[in-house]
């Protein structure tokens, strides 16, 4: 007993630290997240008093609340679904030898290690109506007759959003999944090889079943990092009035800082949903997919 | 089992994401100021990388050298100031001394100190009667006027030449039958540049609505939707989608990358702009302009004058040491030195005899008298002006209804009048 006592101290002495770390950087703030939006705030941010569940409720009343959060489904499928479908190509590539693939390599790294709001407004100059090299490609090659304002139209500016975000989420879900099939052991291949298994059926029978663990790491990771992405959808869409281009992340700030709402605390509470609504796709989309493994 | 733990590691993952986001919250590290005035926190809003700096990074240290009061200074850039100052106010450690385009909502939530109570008699005496008058909330001044600027009327010179136009529009017609022949000059040029998306749009709008007769209020009440305005806004509506003599989208177009941009290409024959927009394009050497007056549909033209403030934030033994501060900023030769640096025009009396003769300044300086403000004097303002950024592009949009968005507008401002 005392042996096991002591070494329970001694357990709790390693834990010490980043317990404390956790407290700091991750419990302290969910309280004070969650502390906010039951508080009353003059437009200052003046504490004003308790507002109960009083901020949650007018946030439901909010008109473009449905726009939002319909914009935010798009937006996360959309560049999370089309990203895993490229990165799967990609990495399939990148897996083969074939001359300068190290070059190749390096090269999808880039889009990763610039600045997410140098790169955003990068591309706003490339989507510009006026001086945009996107338009005058397109137009040149006669591909549209007149140039596009992709960042003011409202038919092209959530595609526009989209392709970028895709764009930089290219690199680190491919180098997840070339970790993945690097992982799938050679022999496995040349077993099906001798079974006469064709190059489409040992892909669907082995390459994609023992890459599921590399694939669920991706796609939560992916659905986690673009719903909470803010610079892209900021930057490109700051020239539009109103909300109906906003994902409920930019929208909360909106909410905070940027409309004539400008309440501290309703923004809080929208924060605080915002982070169960993450945490509840990520346990259904886990859920489901151990069941199908489960079934299989 | 293996899924559990996935589960579970996720779960910390997301965790740790929105504490990521959250950590944005945390308080500012608290002062060490145990002796009361032993250092103040001075937030400035930065007008260039070349001059605010430097200047307000001097002004402190001399006024440190003077009184022992050491000064943590931080500029801060226009785009994150608003959600800086909230988070200070709302972790209870506002500013001692800030520096903002709005103060009345401060003062009504009876966090600033009155003019009587930091500064000097002499320094309150100087200020030019328009700027205090601008600095009020209910008859006392808390919004102490730190700069000022007047927005005014540029035109391309060559493409009023090739166009055959021989000089400014005066009126409303003359400035449609200009844009009209310099939309027509083809090639890509476009006749007036209107930025009514969020970042300025107020702005924008404010100009053209008084230069009808117009006005965001009358009297005490706000009048965002009168007869006047509703006809303006179809006026602009009209110069994008009947006349097309603007540039693409206006309702979705920023005055900084795009209006001014286009304007600084040489695409565009007019626009609205202002003095830091002239050292820009003096600078670049490419464009032949003009400065003139705004044209007018009711004979007097009027431009918007922009007046920025500072506020002394009451706090516990703070009083004197803000009081030094400020008295130091509002010597003559300190106060005018900046404002000169950053091409902005006085707001106290002494640094307009001083900078009459700067002949680069004229046409603003001339139009200072017929400049109107916003009503930054009111604390509904600050939510009205938030409103019309996020709404009134969509007006001048194709299928826009101008009357149904400033009734929006107005319905809004009634609202916020009325809330606490």
């Amino acid at each position: 007993m005392r042996r096991r006592g002591s070494s329970r101290w001694q357990a709790l002495l390693w834990l010490g630290p980043s317990l404390a770390l956790i407290a700091a950087v991750v419990a302290y703030p969910v309280g004070a997240l969650v502390s906010a939006s039951l508080s009353r705030y003059s437009i200052t941010g003046f504490h004003q008093g308790w507002a109960g569940m009083g901020n949650y409720r007018r946030l439901l009343e909010q008109a473009a609340l449905p726009t939002v959060v319909a914009t935010t489904a798009v937006w996360v499928t959309a560049v999370v679904g089309v990203t895993i479908v490229i990165s799967l190509a990609l990495a399939q590539l990148l897996n083969e030898r074939f001359p300068g693939r190290r070059l190749v390599r390096w090269a999808l790294i880039v889009p990763w290690a610039a600045s997410l709001i140098m790169t955003a407004k990068l591309f706003v100059w490339i989507y510009d109506y006026y001086f945009g090299i996107l338009n005058h490609v397109l137009v040149s090659l006669g591909l549209v007759a007149a140039p596009v304002d992709w960042l003011g139209d409202d038919a092209t500016v959530m595609g526009a959003m989209v392709a970028v975000g895709i764009f930089v989420s290219l690199p680190f879900t491919t180098y997840v999944l070339l970790a993945g099939l690097q992982a799938i052991p050679g022999e496995v291949y040349e077993a099906a090889r001798v079974d006469g298994a064709s190059g489409w059926r040992r892909y669907r029978s082995i390459t994609l079943p023992l890459l599921r663990p590399a694939l669920l790491v991706a796609t939560v990771l992916n659905v986690i990092y673009v719903f909470n992405s803010f610079p892209i959808v900021w930057t490109l869409n700051d020239r539009n009035p109103g909300f109906g281009h906003d994902t409920m992340i930019t929208y909360m700030y909106k909410i905070a800082f940027k409309s004539a709402l400008r309440d501290v605390g309703l923004a809080a509470a929208l924060g605080v949903i915002n982070v169960l609504v993450i945490l509840l796709a990520v346990l259904v989309y886990l859920s489901t997919v151990s069941w199908r493994e489960a079934e299989a | 089992m293996v899924t559990w733990r996935a589960l579970v590691r996720l779960a910390v993952v997301a965790i740790a994401t929105l504490a990521v986001n959250a950590c944005d919250r945390r308080p500012e590290a608290p002062k060490t100021s145990a002796g009361g005035e032993r250092s103040i926190t001075v937030v400035i809003a930065e007008y260039s990388k070349d001059h605010t700096k430097p200047f307000w990074q001097a002004l402190s240290e001399h006024y440190t050298k003077q009184s022992g009061v050491k000064v943590d200074l931080r500029v801060v850039d226009w785009n994150s100031i608003d959600q800086q100052v909230s988070a200070m106010v709302q972790n209870n450690r506002p500013p001692d001394v800030l520096n903002l385009n709005s103060f009345s909502s401060y003062a009504k939530d009876h966090l600033l100190y009155a003019a009587d109570e930091v500064l000097s008699p002499k320094t309150a005496e100087d200020f030019l009667e328009a700027f205090a008058r601008g600095g009020r909330y209910q008859g006392k001044l808390y919004g102490f006027p730190i700069l000022s600027s007047a927005r005014a009327f540029f035109y391309n010179k060559d493409l009023f030449a090739r166009a055959g136009i021989p000089g400014p529009p005066k009126t409303w017609n003359d400035f449609t039958t200009a844009a009209r022949k310099i939309q027509a000059l083809g090639a890509g040029t476009i006749g007036y540049a209107l930025p009514l998306g969020p970042e300025e749009a107020q702005a924008e709008w404010a100009i053209w609505m008084w230069n009808n007769g117009g006005d965001w209020k009358s009297g005490d009440a706000w009048a965002i939707n009168g007869e006047r305005n509703v006809q303006t806004l179809r006026f602009l509506a009209d110069l994008a989608n009947r006349h097309k003599v603007t540039q693409v989208n206006p309702g979705k177009t920023n005055r900084t990358d795009g209006a001014f941009q286009l304007f600084k290409d040489g695409k565009v024959g007019m626009v609205i702009g202002f003095s830091p927009l002239a050292a820009q394009l003096d600078a670049e050497g490419k464009v032949n302009y003009g400065v003139a007056e705004m044209p007018t549909n009711v004979g007097q033209a009027v431009t918007l004058g922009v007046e920025d403030y500072l506020m002394a934030f009451k706090k516990k033994d703070n009083q004197g040491a803000v009081k030094g501060f400020l008295d130091l900023y509002y010597q003559p030769e300190q106060i005018t030195r900046w404002i000169s640096a950053e091409g902005f025009l006085p707001v106290t009396k002494s640094g307009l005899q001083q900078m009459a003769s700067n002949p680069k300044l004229k046409p603003y300086l001339d139009a200072l008298p017929n400049a109107r403000l916003a009503p930054t004097t009111d604390p509904a303002w600050d939510r009205v002006k938030l409103d019309v950024q996020q709404t009134i592009g969509l007006a001048v949009q194709p299928g826009g209804n101008p009357k149904q968005v400033l009734d929006q507008l107005q319905k809004n401002a009634v609202a916020a009048a009325g809330s606490r």
